[in-house]
């Protein structure tokens, strides 16, 4: 029987016994009552925790990427059981680069090669969230979230190179006096300084080819808003 | 090699304590944001946060309520940022994995999503967390007699949204 059934029975007599104290019986049904609605409550806030990492994001293209994706995945996972505690870069506080890295590791969704460009809507949306403006690129932006970033909400976007998906993460908060390279963990890419402008943007991904152009559109086309 | 042993004792005390808290640190996150994916990113945020500052913790029987403090602090700066619209709950309901073997779990979880910010969040400290009176004041800012009358009014509302009428509507301290 339904818990809320039974609630509906309870609370529904009225008539006979209304105004009157509870008996020693029914004050007994209203304690039991009670204790089943606590711990009705109780299982209800003990939602399912999904392993770490594997909260449901974009659905993958390729199995290729699938699996470099779900590999990704393990990474983190592994990391966050701590085993990697080892790497101190991994939780180091002061490094941008190996921050970056820490994030662009934790977004394995993002790392799918897809052709399928996020509506310009979404696009717009989370840029405003983030304090930031991106005119149009020649190669399509697969994928865009706001993330928090080192006590920032920022944009992290995956743009569509030659050889699979370039990441890009808007850092308006992130001073820069020179490029930073990055290579980590098969990772290559620089954390651009964006001049007078301030503040400055990542260039992630698994090949160095795409990354230049990509860059230099970035550079060109960022702007922070006020 | 001091200074190794201790950092090592470091990283296993911190491992230890992330086991232990993670799940409910996790499912205090989505109750207040009521969406898994932000949750889980405010989780990792703030117990990247919570290690790089572990060291200063003194207190390891502090170590609850400091992490709570930090994801609580975690998901007012993604609010502050994102400045988000108002939530239907009908789109947050997706969140919630099937339990059609138990609807009336379902009945609940949606009852609890439908709660204002304000009573969701001391309902969730006070049963997942075990929080007293006293600890959710602290935590949040608020009088105690006002977290009584919050935590009463949750509890109404909940009894109202799953069909039980609250039999004694008498607030605390009235």
């Amino acid at each position: 029987m339904k818990l809320t059934a039974k609630f509906r029975t309870k609370t529904s007599e009225g008539g006979e016994g209304a105004g009157h104290p509870p008996s020693r019986a029914e004050a007994a049904t209203g304690r039991s009552d009670d204790a089943r609605f606590e711990d009705l409550l109780e299982r209800a806030l003990r939602i399912d925790v999904p392993p770490t990492g594997t909260v449901k994001r974009r659905p993958r293209v390729t199995w290729e990427w699938t699996r470099m994706a779900l590999a990704a995945a393990v990474v983190l996972a592994v990391g966050l059981t701590f085993s990697k505690l080892q790497d101190a870069a991994y939780f180091g506080s002061d490094d941008l680069a190996s921050d970056v890295m820490a994030h662009v590791r934790h977004e394995p969704a993002a790392l799918v090669s897809t052709r399928e460009a996020v509506s310009p809507a979404a696009l717009d949306k989370v840029l405003q969230s983030a304090g930031a403006r991106l005119a149009s690129l020649d190669r399509p932006v697969t994928y865009i979230k706001l993330c928090p970033f080192r006590g920032q909400m920022v944009a992290h976007m995956a743009v569509q190179g030659q050889n699979g998906p370039v990441i890009v993460i808007l850092l308006p908060e992130e001073n820069v006096d020179v490029p930073m390279p990055i290579d980590e963990d098969g990772f290559v890419g620089t954390i651009v300084p964006l001049g007078a402008m301030g503040g400055s943007f990542a260039v992630v991904g698994e090949y160095a080819g795409d990354l230049q152009s990509i860059k230099d559109q970035v550079a060109d086309a960022v702007r922070w808003r006020l | 090699m001091t200074k190794a042993r201790s950092e090592l004792e470091l990283r296993r005390d911190f491992e230890a304590l992330t086991r232990t808290y993670r799940d409910d640190l996790y499912r205090y996150a989505f109750w207040l944001s009521r969406d898994r994916q932000l949750a889980d990113d405010v989780v990792q945020e703030a117990l990247l946060r919570a290690w790089k500052g572990f060291e200063t913790l003194k207190d390891p029987g502090a170590a609850k309520q400091w992490l709570i403090a930090i994801v609580r602090r975690e998901h007012a700066r993604y609010y502050e940022r994102k400045r988000l619209a108002t939530v239907d709950v009908a789109d947050v309901e997706q969140h919630l994995e099937a339990t059609t073997e138990d609807p009336e779990l379902e009945d609940m979880r949606r009852a609890i999503l439908g709660l204002d910010d304000q009573y969701r969040e001391p309902l969730a400290l006070q049963v997942l967390m075990g929080y007293s009176t006293r600890e959710i004041a602290e935590l949040t800012g608020l009088k105690s007699g006002a977290v009584l009358t919050r935590l009463h009014r949750a509890r109404a509302q909940l009894r109202a949204a799953i069909g039980l009428t609250e039999a004694d509507s008498a607030e605390p301290g009235k």
